[in-house]
């Protein structure tokens, strides 16, 4: 068919498919499932690339169609993980020590940002990527102010989670 | 320990994300995609083609054969073309609310065009529920009101021994029995479908109009 668009998607997926990882990994609970909703995030992209005519930057778009894909599409129900189910020594020793390596923070991030549900999770991701109030009420479609305020809700939520008194 | 911390973490994960190379990608966008939009649009199609095949069924093993008895065909011909032409009229939305559903759409408003399409195929199946409860009414009320109707229809007279009486008792009876199991049936069959398809979405999309409502 088009070979020059499935040159360009393949290349612009490439480059940012770091995204697709980190929603898969928000909203799954294990490989399995990873690899299912990042099928389908990749399967939602591709359809839809024809559209995307560059008006936006590509890796915009791919917040908006892999969230969608991960809140409204996939079919399978992401179960919300308890507190109580985290792998628990994990997170102590995350939550306990102060100068801790990287990946043992970013696994009890992970593990606290499990817990939340899954508007939440899509409001902490953007906001770990950087992304500015404004893009974050378009992508999900809820006014800014609105946005404003569940975000920091749920960062003090977060922020509970990750440092239990 | 502050967020910002763990937001440093996060953005060094960069360089240890898994790869997927080109091929893979590449066979991955080739694969069948298992959506909700998909689900929504292939169950659709099977409750039109439910209905409608239901319909021709009747007709084809002589169910309206009384009524051509009691010279009502006429009537039953202008119902059914009503009944198609309505059908249709449901097609047209159902479509038109399924192909404008976008994955590039905002979250909510991509939520609200899914509960929406659904909604089409619900009303589709109460619009023919009712069509089938009204029908059997009006048919009820036509054939117990022509005199002598019960006779010609079930070959019964006298001699028999059963009166006209109970047939119509009894009828109006396992009518009623027929309907309320078949809305039963029916109503359980789709609480569960739906229920499970929809759950995530129906809980994404209250926790959304929340946000907004509060």
């Amino acid at each position: 068919m088009n070979k020059d668009l499935e040159k360009d998607f393949l290349e612009d997926f490439e480059k940012n498919q770091n995204i697709v990882h980190k929603v898969c990994r928000i909203y799954t609970n294990n490989l399995d499932a990873h690899n299912d909703l990042f099928q389908e995030i990749t399967i939602q992209l591709w359809k839809n690339y024809a559209k995307f005519r560059g008006d936006s930057k590509f890796s915009t778009w791919m917040y908006r169609v892999a969230l969608n894909t991960a809140i409204s599409l996939y079919r399978k129900s992401t179960r919300r993980v308890k507190t109580q189910d985290i792998d628990e020594v994990n997170f102590k020793i995350a939550a306990k020590e102060y100068d801790d390596t990287e990946e043992q923070q970013l696994k009890a991030l992970y593990n606290a940002i499990k817990t939340l549900n899954d508007i939440e999770k899509a409001l902490v991701f953007l906001y770990l990527e950087d992304k500015s109030y404004r893009e974050i009420s378009e992508t999900l479609g809820i006014s800014e102010v609105n946005a404003r305020v569940k975000m920091n809700r749920t960062k003090d939520k977060l922020k509970t989670i990750l440092n239990p008194e | 320990m502050d967020l910002e911390q763990y937001k440093k973490a996060w953005k060094n994960q960069e360089e240890q994300g898994q790869k997927i190379t080109a091929k893979d990608i590449l066979s991955m966008t080739q694969s069948k995609s298992s959506s909700i939009i998909k689900w929504i649009f292939i169950i659709g199609i099977i409750e039109f083609t439910f209905w409608l095949g239901l319909n021709y069924l009747f007709t084809l093993n002589g169910v309206f054969e009384p009524y051509r008895k009691l010279g009502l065909i006429s009537i039953m011909n202008a119902t059914n073309y009503l009944h198609y032409a309505i059908v249709i009229l449901f097609l047209i939305v159902f479509y038109k609310n399924y192909s404008s559903i976008s994955v590039i759409d905002d979250t909510k408003t991509l939520m609200k065009k899914i509960l929406r399409t659904r909604r089409t195929v619900k009303w589709y199946v109460y619009y023919n529920l009712a069509s089938v409860v009204i029908a059997s009414i009006i048919i009820n009320v036509l054939i117990f009101s022509t005199p002598n109707a019960v006779e010609t229809i079930y070959h019964i007279n006298s001699s028999n021994g059963i009166s006209p009486q109970k047939v119509i008792t009894i009828a109006i009876i396992a009518q009623a029995i027929v309907l309320l199991l078949m809305v039963l049936f029916l109503g359980l069959f789709y609480y569960l479908l739906y229920g499970i398809l929809l759950k995530k979405l129906n809980r994404n999309y209250k926790e959304l109009t929340k946000l907004e409502s509060s």
